[in-house]
Parts: structure tokens; C-alpha cells; sequence
């Protein structure tokens, strides 16, 4: 409840600063949002483009969770001091913070200079990215598992990977979700770094937003989260037969 | 599989061997120059307060914590300049250490992952090491859940794996932390005449008891921890 007051007190000072509690904003507001409902709608002639180039985007969430995955189920056990020396897994840690850090719209405009514009470039720029964050993700999960089960572990003779393997699978519900999660997570930053050339949903988002072609970006943006909902169908589908 | 009596002229080795421990947390000392020895076949029980160190005298035993002073000793040789012996020791904590999503199948083979690292990574398992985790979970009489998941066992059943675990572990020293204390008394019965079965075949036993009746029903040896102390009682 406290945490639910504070919030509430400090949105409302917020509010304060930001001017929203001026009527005249709001009655404006109403006014856009109607004239802008007005024009969207959904243009059937794109939908097969539009679903060729969301696959494409698919694709490229695909790859990058695949390879991000890879790195952190392997760097995760060295991120960690229940499994790894402090001296090696402190450094590792903020390795992983740096490339966290950096918006994977500036790793898609490194890959896109490295690569030049494509999906390619997009997909390793989702796959660093996705790497930074599940190493994070996938320490944590570690760390959070049974303190006892560890310990029996280390006593009956398992350590570095054969330790890490052992807490993976007590924990393995948690590392199906948080990669589901960075799944649809690419998906969403897919359409972002399309912006800068590299591949996927959102170059196309940004030509017709500038073309004003709303509602061929209505297409574009309701078949992505068709695509992002189906993930999180496919998630909770698969988290339950765990 | 498991070692049956160690050759007799190791039986008088003791298979645990404290020699002054002392052990604690900051300023605090928990074992203040502990002495116990116990020889292979032997089933003792440590009894004590809340806190009295009961646990970290296990978690001693099993090379998880480091005293700061006295020594060791398994079968002869220091723990610690031999970390955890190749698992000779299997350590039952008080909340079993289980996979809980897990088969248990699955949890009796993880007992041989540091010996068949592959297998484990793998999860493809020899014949032979199948038959051997069957043979141990018939001991525990749990063969016909080795495909039930750890978490819909019952609080007796789960104490049987972590045992049949112990045993294919092939493990010399078999530490028990209140393997008991949540069972009722049927079931803490058979719980205990696993670990009976178990100390036949050569295996020492250190378990923390609460229940004195069933303490004494069951063990060779009971002693009691106290400010820091161990004692054997009458």
C-alpha cells in the first residue's frame, strides 16, 4: 500500500510540473484523436506485403534471440559468483551492463556501417543486444535458485558447468520465459532499428509515416502485434507444459 | 555400485574425523573446538537448540564451510586441500536440494555428473547407469515413480530420493539435515529404515534429530551440540 501511495503522490506532483491538469490540453486532444481516427484504417491491398516483411522481421528476432541465447546460457554461469570466482564474475558482469547500455538502435547503426543496410545487420544488432540483457536475466535466475540445492550440488562433486546445467534445469521455467520475452522484445526493436536501414517492419513504418500514409502504417503496426501476441500465446503454451 | 564395507583394515579409520573445530560468523563463534569421530557403518544423530549450530556442524562436515581452526578429516585425509573428495559425502540439506521440476530419474542421475559430465550435458545415459538408478530407487522403493515429477512427491518420498541419490552417488558419508522433522511419525519411520539400510552397507550416517524417541529407536550414537560444544550423550 505504501508503494501505491508514493506512486500516487509523486504522479500527481508530476502531473503538476508537466501542466497536464490545464482542461484546454485535453479538450485539443479529444479534438486530434477524432480528426485522427477519422483517417486510420486498414489497407487490405498491403497485407501480403505487409505480412512478408513482418516474417522477415520474425526472422530476424528469431536469429537474434538464438545467438543471444547461446552466449548467455554460456556466460551466464561465469557472470555468477555462486558458480564462478568473483574476480572473473564481476568483470563479466559489467561487460554485460555496457552492452546492455547501449540501445540496440545504436548496435543496428554499427552493423549497418560494419554490414551496410539489411536484415543481416539487424539480426547481429538483435543478437548483442539480446545477449547483454539474457546474461542478466539468466544470472539472476541462477542466483535465485534453492541455496540448498547448490550446496548439495557442490557436495556431490559438480562445479563450473556441470553446477551451472544442474540449476539451469531447476530453474528452466524462468529461462523459457525470459526468452519468450527477449523474443518479443526483438520483435518490438525490430520495428525500431528498421529506422536506420536495418532491415525489418520499421523501415516501412517510417516511409509511410512520412508518405502520411496512415493507415498502410495501421497495417503495418496491427500485423506486428498480431505477431507479438501470437509469441506470447505460443509462451504461456509452452511455459505450461513445463 | 556402491562400495559394500570398505576393506577392514581401513575400518579403523574413522570415515569422519573432527578434530577441535572451531567455526562461526564475524565475532560470533558457533563451534567452539568441536571432536566427534565416526566410523563407516555408524548411524550417529546430533541433537541441540534452535541455532545451536547443528547445521553449520554439517555444512562443516560436507567441506561447504571452512573452520577457522582444527581440521577435517575423511577417511584420513583433509577435506580441504581435497575439495569434496570426488563426492564421498552426500549432504541432504533441510529442504532435501531437489530438482522439484524435474523427474526423479533425472535427480538420481544428476548424483553422476561430475563423474560422466558428457552424459549429463546430454542427458543420453548408459544402459548400465539407468539400471544402476533403478536398482537404488528399489532400495527407497520408489521404482515406480522414477517418471513422477519431484514436486508432486510427498515430504517422505522426496527424503527417499535425495537417499537413492546418495547411494548411486556411490558416497561413503551420507549427512542428513532433520531428514525427519516434517514427516509424520509412520513415515518418518520409513524414512529412517531407508537410512538403516543404507548404514549396512557400510555407509556413515550424520543425521540432526529432533524426535529423542525416534532418535534413539534408530541411531547408534546421539550427541548433543551445545554453546558450541559437542558432547556424546549417555
Amino acid at each position: 500500500m505504501r508503494i501505491l501511495t508514493t506512486s500516487f503522490l509523486i504522479a500527481i506532483l508530476f502531473m503538476a510540473i508537466l501542466n497536464f491538469f490545464d482542461i484546454e490540453i485535453w479538450i485539443k486532444a479529444a479534438y486530434n484523436l477524432v480528426s485522427f481516427i477519422k483517417i486510420l484504417g486498414v489497407k487490405y491491398s498491403l497485407l501480403n506485403e505487409a505480412l512478408f516483411v513482418v516474417w522477415e522481421t520474425f526472422v530476424m528476432a528469431i536469429f537474434g534471440v538464438s545467438l543471444g541465447t547461446i552466449f548467455a546460457y554460456l556466460l551466464a554461469p561465469v557472470a555468477t559468483p555462486i558458480i564462478t570466482a568473483t574476480i572473473v564474475s564481476m568483470p563479466l558482469r559489467i561487460i554485460a551492463n555496457m552492452v546492455r547500455a547501449i540501445p540496440a538502435i545504436f548496435w543496428a547503426i554499427l552493423f549497418v556501417i560494419l554490414l551496410g543496410p539489411g536484415p543481416r545487420a539487424g539480426a547481429l544488432a538483435l543478437a548483442v543486444y539480446t545477449s547483454g540483457y539474457l546474461i542478466k536475466f539468466f544470472y539472476e535466475s541462477l542466483e535465485s535458485s534453492d541455496k540448498d540445492l547448490v550446496d548439495t550440488l557442490k557436495v556431490m562433486g559438480l562445479k563450473r558447468f556441470t553446477l551451472a546445467f544442474a540449476v539451469y534445469a531447476s530453474v528452466k521455467k524462468q529461462i523459457i520465459s525470459h526468452i519468450f520475452f527477449m523474443l518479443e522484445y526483438n520483435v518490438r526493436s525490430a520495428a525500431i532499428i528498421g529506422f536506420v536501414g536495418a532491415g525489418g517492419v520499421g523501415y516501412y513504418i517510417l516511409q509511410y509515416i512520412s508518405l502520411l500514409d496512415y493507415q498502410a502504417t495501421v497495417t503495418y503496426i496491427l500485423v506486428t502485434m498480431a505477431l507479438v501476441i501470437s509469441i506470447d500465446v505460443l509462451s504461456y503454451l509452452v511455459r505450461s507444459r513445463i | 555400485m556402491y562400495r559394500k564395507f570398505r576393506a577392514s583394515g581401513d575400518f579403523y579409520i574413522p570415515a569422519i574425523e573432527l578434530i577441535d573445530v572451531k567455526i562461526g560468523y564475524g565475532n560470533e563463534m558457533i563451534l567452539k573446538g568441536v571432536n566427534l569421530k565416526v566410523y563407516p557403518g555408524e548411524k550417529v544423530a546430533i541433537m541441540g537448540r534452535s541455532g545451536s549450530g547443528k547445521t553449520t556442524l554439517l555444512k562443516t562436515i560436507s567441506g561447504l564451510l571452512k573452520p577457522f581452526k582444527g581440521s577435517v578429516r575423511i577417511f584420513g585425509r583433509d577435506l580441504y586441500q581435497e575439495r569434496f573428495l570426488n563426492g564421498k559425502i552426500a549432504y541432504i540439506p533441510q529442504n532435501i536440494g531437489l530438482i522439484n521440476s524435474a523427474n526423479v530419474l533425472y535427480n538420481v542421475l544428476l548424483a553422476r555428473a561430475s563423474l560422466k559430465p558428457i552424459n549429463f550435458l546430454l542427458n543420453i545415459w548408459s544402459r548400465r547407469d539407468q539400471k544402476d538408478a533403478m536398482d537404488v530407487l528399489d532400495i527407497v522403493k520408489l521404482r515406480d515413480k522414477f517418471l513422477s515429477k519431484v514436486e508432486k512427491l510427498s515430504g517422505g518420498e522426496k527424503q527417499r530420493v535425495a537417499i537413492a541419490r546418495a547411494l548411486y552417488q556411490g558416497a561413503d558419508i551420507l549427512l542428513a539435515d532433520e531428514p525427519v522433522s516434517n514427516l509424520d511419525l509412520e513415515t518418518a519411520a520409513e524414512v529412517l529404515n531407508v537410512i538403516t539400510e543404507v548404514s549396512q552397507k557400510g555407509i556413515a550416517i550424520v543425521a540432526v534429530m529432533h524426535d529423542i524417541q525416534l532418535t534413539h529407536k534408530y541411531f547408534d550414537k546421539i550427541y548433543i551440540l551445545e554453546k558450541g560444544v559437542l558432547r556424546e550423550k549417555n
